[in-house]
């Protein structure tokens, strides 16, 4: 029936219809408005999708126009560094999406009876159609309003800028159909879902970088830049519209065959993926180790579950993202604090960063059921107290501190280093596992009250199941703004230079999050089915 | 009041899901030591019975008793005697086949010795014994199900509820379970499994209830409940389809020649 309704019938039927891209446009409109079908809160989220594409592109497209006011010369780097960034961001950001988007994964096509040529030209129609290609082109559009000259100008630019949009959609394919094989397998995934992390990490750079100093002379490092930048193909795009000339014929005319060959590859790489086998199953053995946590703790649920915990923080990307995200945000913070202390330096300036440290770290328990997600079942079928759900997070809450404990001392001597006084490394640590202990308490409340799923399909725009993002924000808003006010009280004297207080840290740490265990486990157990459906909505 | 010689006795369980009535009033019976099916389409309320009755999802009303005991009231005692098999295959998919029955063993408090040498045994017997050391993630569903009922029999329980514990299951794994159920309720425990599957049912169950639309429409021994028919017709007739194939009209096209 859908097969009709597409307009798709078989060769050879006696209604057969040719299959042009129109059918695979109306397939991603479908899939869109499907996706959306029965869901206010995924119908919100588009509305605010299609008003911030429309807002990014006005934007966006009058930027570039106002580059007109610009001296030339900059006008056009701003543009190859702008074409450049684009055309890197569509070859990243799909692939970091994969799986989002049915369109995208050429084997869910495999078997309707299309030539390569034809799914060809149709997924590169479905791939234009959607609210950021369209923003994209519109703000590729806007260069030809702020750099060309002259009609010929014009003219040249509107064809550089389809160019350009062509040679984004065909590279975004190339990549995404090429590593498709690679993505379907469990261990591509894995990869990619941590390989994440790095990709936020790097969009932070240069925010580091123009931080660091760099900021007086933007203009000679985005000239650097785009002297290098110039040669690349989305360069060429940029210059090629500023030019205007002769030399833009050129440079047009290689970009169109440049773009020729990547759809000619990508067409290979469609033909290759559509008959090369699925993912294998062939897993890796694990070693059967106790572990270090499992020969000190005494038989029981408290060391199975923090045991699994421990295992789960390395064997699942979720958990090692979790990980790597905590202790690079807390980097990135205390990077950019130890760059802003103009005198406000000496102590606090150790203790600051490992503060931060700790409040990270304990935010990634403010939704402890989440990566357990669907297979909690196990658990709440033994649990028949709020004692036992009490035990539950403490394993949970023992498997955090093994690793956060000598992460955060280790922190704290790199700070009080860098602060100049390794001394500091004591307040620094004492605090921050303070900290930490308060954001296991407040965390315990938030995971009983506000637990939300932890999709298994990792990607980098999201941390929640579609439709819970609101829960997600709450539950880690009102960790963090909980476990901030409950740790001002050793908190705030450390940093203004009351050390000793910090001898304090630890047991109010131990103290609050006991206390936070206590009322969790009987809420825990008096909520456990909600908790249940909240942490296995498919993701 | 409850009858004690009843594994499991519902009284009209209640659920719903929006406007729509997922279960509506089930009164399910199972006598102790029977192997029952629970049969009905797709839809039909198995498995929300099933999630209700084992303590996972909250009914909206209705009581629930397995051995006479209150699965909502008095869930500590319950808990001990069940061992579940959910839908699925929701399990721990980080862990080795060999951690998931040690993290179960463990959670229910038997001492670590013990669970190794249950662990051992069940692996043995459900033939997977040279991928106990593999991850769960990259288990196949034969093996996601048999490690599945492996983990819900760890702790020995009285009454094991599986749903669809042979769906997508390879004939050779089939066979295992099988085998597996039928010495398990030799010793008088009682076994309640959901499936499509008529003849399988026909062939294992001695107690069969008949779900559909979010009720049940006949339950007893399974001969009294067949009458002679086989279960299939019995189930055809039972959720109002009638099984001689009608209706064809509409696809006169279907392996015709001309196209």
């Amino acid at each position: 029936m859908a097969g009709r309704d597409l307009g798709m019938s078989a060769a050879g039927g006696d209604g057969a219809v040719r299959v042009g891209p129109s059918v695979f446009v109306r397939l991603k409109l479908r899939l869109i408005a499907g996706n959306l079908r029965g869901s206010t809160q995924r119908l919100l989220g588009f509305v605010f999708t299609v008003i911030a594409a429309v807002v990014v592109a006005s934007l966006g497209f009058l930027a570039m126009t106002m580059l007109r006011l610009a001296p030339a010369d900059i006008a056009t780097d701003v543009v190859i560094v702008l074409f450049t960034t684009f055309l890197v961001s569509w070859a990243i950001v799909p692939l970091l999406a994969f799986g989002l988007d049915d369109t995208l994964d050429p084997s869910r096509l495999s078997l309707f009876p299309l030539r390569t040529g034809q799914l060809a030209a149709g997924m590169f129609a479905a791939s234009v159609t959607g609210v950021w290609p369209i923003a994209t082109l519109i703000i590729t559009a806007g260069a030809v309003a702020g750099l060309a000259t002259g009609i010929g100008g014009v003219l040249l630019g509107v064809v550089a800028v389809l160019v350009q949009f062509a040679l984004c959609i065909v590279t975004s394919r190339l990549v995404t159909t090429s590593l498709s094989g690679v993505l379907r397998t469990r261990r591509g995934r894995d990869v990619l879902a941590v390989s994440v992390i790095f990709f936020i990490l790097a969009a932070q750079l240069p925010n580091l970088l123009l931080n660091g100093g760099l900021a007086g002379d933007l203009a000679g490092t985005l000239r650097g830049v785009a002297s290098v930048l110039r040669w690349t193909p989305p360069g060429m795009a940029a210059h090629a519209i500023a030019d205007g000339g002769a030399v833009a014929v050129a440079e047009l005319a290689f970009l169109a065959v440049l773009t020729v060959v990547l759809g000619w590859l990508w067409i290979v790489a469609l033909r290759r993926a559509l008959v090369s086998t699925d993912a294998s199953t062939e897993g890796a053995s694990v070693r059967n180790s106790k572990g270090l946590l499992a020969r000190v703790l005494p038989d029981g649920p408290l060391a199975a579950v923090a045991t699994k915990e421990l295992k789960y923080a390395r064997r699942d990307p979720r958990g090692r993202v979790g990980w790597f995200a905590a202790v690079a945000v807390t980097g990135v913070m205390a990077f950019s604090l130890s760059r802003d202390g103009t005198g406000a330096g000496g102590v606090a300036l150790a203790i600051a960063p490992a503060c931060i440290g700790g409040v990270m770290i304990g935010l990634q328990s403010s939704n402890s059921f989440g990566i357990d997600g669907r297979s909690l079942w196990m658990n709440s079928v033994v649990y028949g107290t709020g004692r036992d759900w009490r035990t539950d997070l403490a394993g949970r809450h023992l498997a955090v501190m093994t690793i956060a404990a000598p992460l955060l001392a280790a922190l704290s001597v790199v700070a009080a280093l860098l602060a100049g006084n390794l001394v500091w490394a004591v307040p620094a640590a004492l605090t921050a596992w303070g900290i930490l202990g308060v954001g296991l308490g407040v965390g315990a409340l938030t995971s009983v009250l506000l637990p939300y799923t932890v999709p298994e399909r990792l990607n980098a725009f999201t941390g929640a199941a579609p439709g819970q993002g609101g829960v997600a924000f709450a539950a880690s808003f009102g960790a963090m703004i909980g476990s901030s006010v409950l740790a001002l009280p050793v908190a705030l004297p450390v940093l203004l230079g009351l050390t000793w207080v910090s001898v304090l840290a630890v047991p109010y740490g131990l103290l609050i999050s006991w206390g936070g265990r206590r009322i969790a486990g009987d809420l825990g157990f008096r909520r456990y089915p909600e908790i249940l459906a909240g942490t296995s909505q498919p993701g | 009041m409850t009858d004690i010689a009843d594994a499991v006795r519902t009284h009209q369980l209640f659920k719903r899901f929006g406007h729509q009535v997922a279960v509506g009033g089930v009164d399910l019976v199972v006598p102790r030591g029977s192997f029952a099916g629970l049969v009905g389409p797709n839809g039909a309320g198995k498995t929300t019975t099933l999630s209700m009755v084992t303590g996972l999802l909250r009914p909206d009303g209705g009581a629930v008793h397995i051995d006479g005991l209150d699965v909502w009231r008095d869930p500590l005692p319950v808990k001990g005697r069940i061992g579940v098999l959910p839908e699925g295959l929701r399990l721990f998919e980080r862990l080795s086949g060999r951690e998931l029955l040690s993290y179960n063993g463990q959670l229910r408090g038997i001492p670590r010795a013990e669970v190794e040498q249950r662990a051992e045994g069940l692996l043995k017997v459900m033939d997977l014994a040279e991928s106990a050391d593999k991850l769960v993630v990259d288990y196949s569903t034969g093996m996601r199900k048999k490690i599945g009922l492996a983990a819900a029999l760890l702790h020995n329980p009285k009454v094991l509820f599986l749903d669809e514990p042979f769906e997508g299951v390879d004939p050779v794994s089939a066979n295992t379970l099988v085998e597996v159920l039928q010495r398990y309720t030799a010793s008088g425990s009682t076994v309640v499994f959901s499936s499509h599957v008529m003849e399988l049912v026909e062939r294992l169950c001695d107690w069969v209830s008949v779900m559909n639309r979010g009720q049940i429409v006949a339950q007893g021994p399974l001969d009294r409940v067949r009458a002679g028919r086989s279960l299939n017709e019995a189930f055809l007739g039972l959720v109002g389809v009638r099984g001689d194939g009608n209706g064809e009209e509409g696809l006169s096209w279907l392996g015709a020649t001309s196209a």
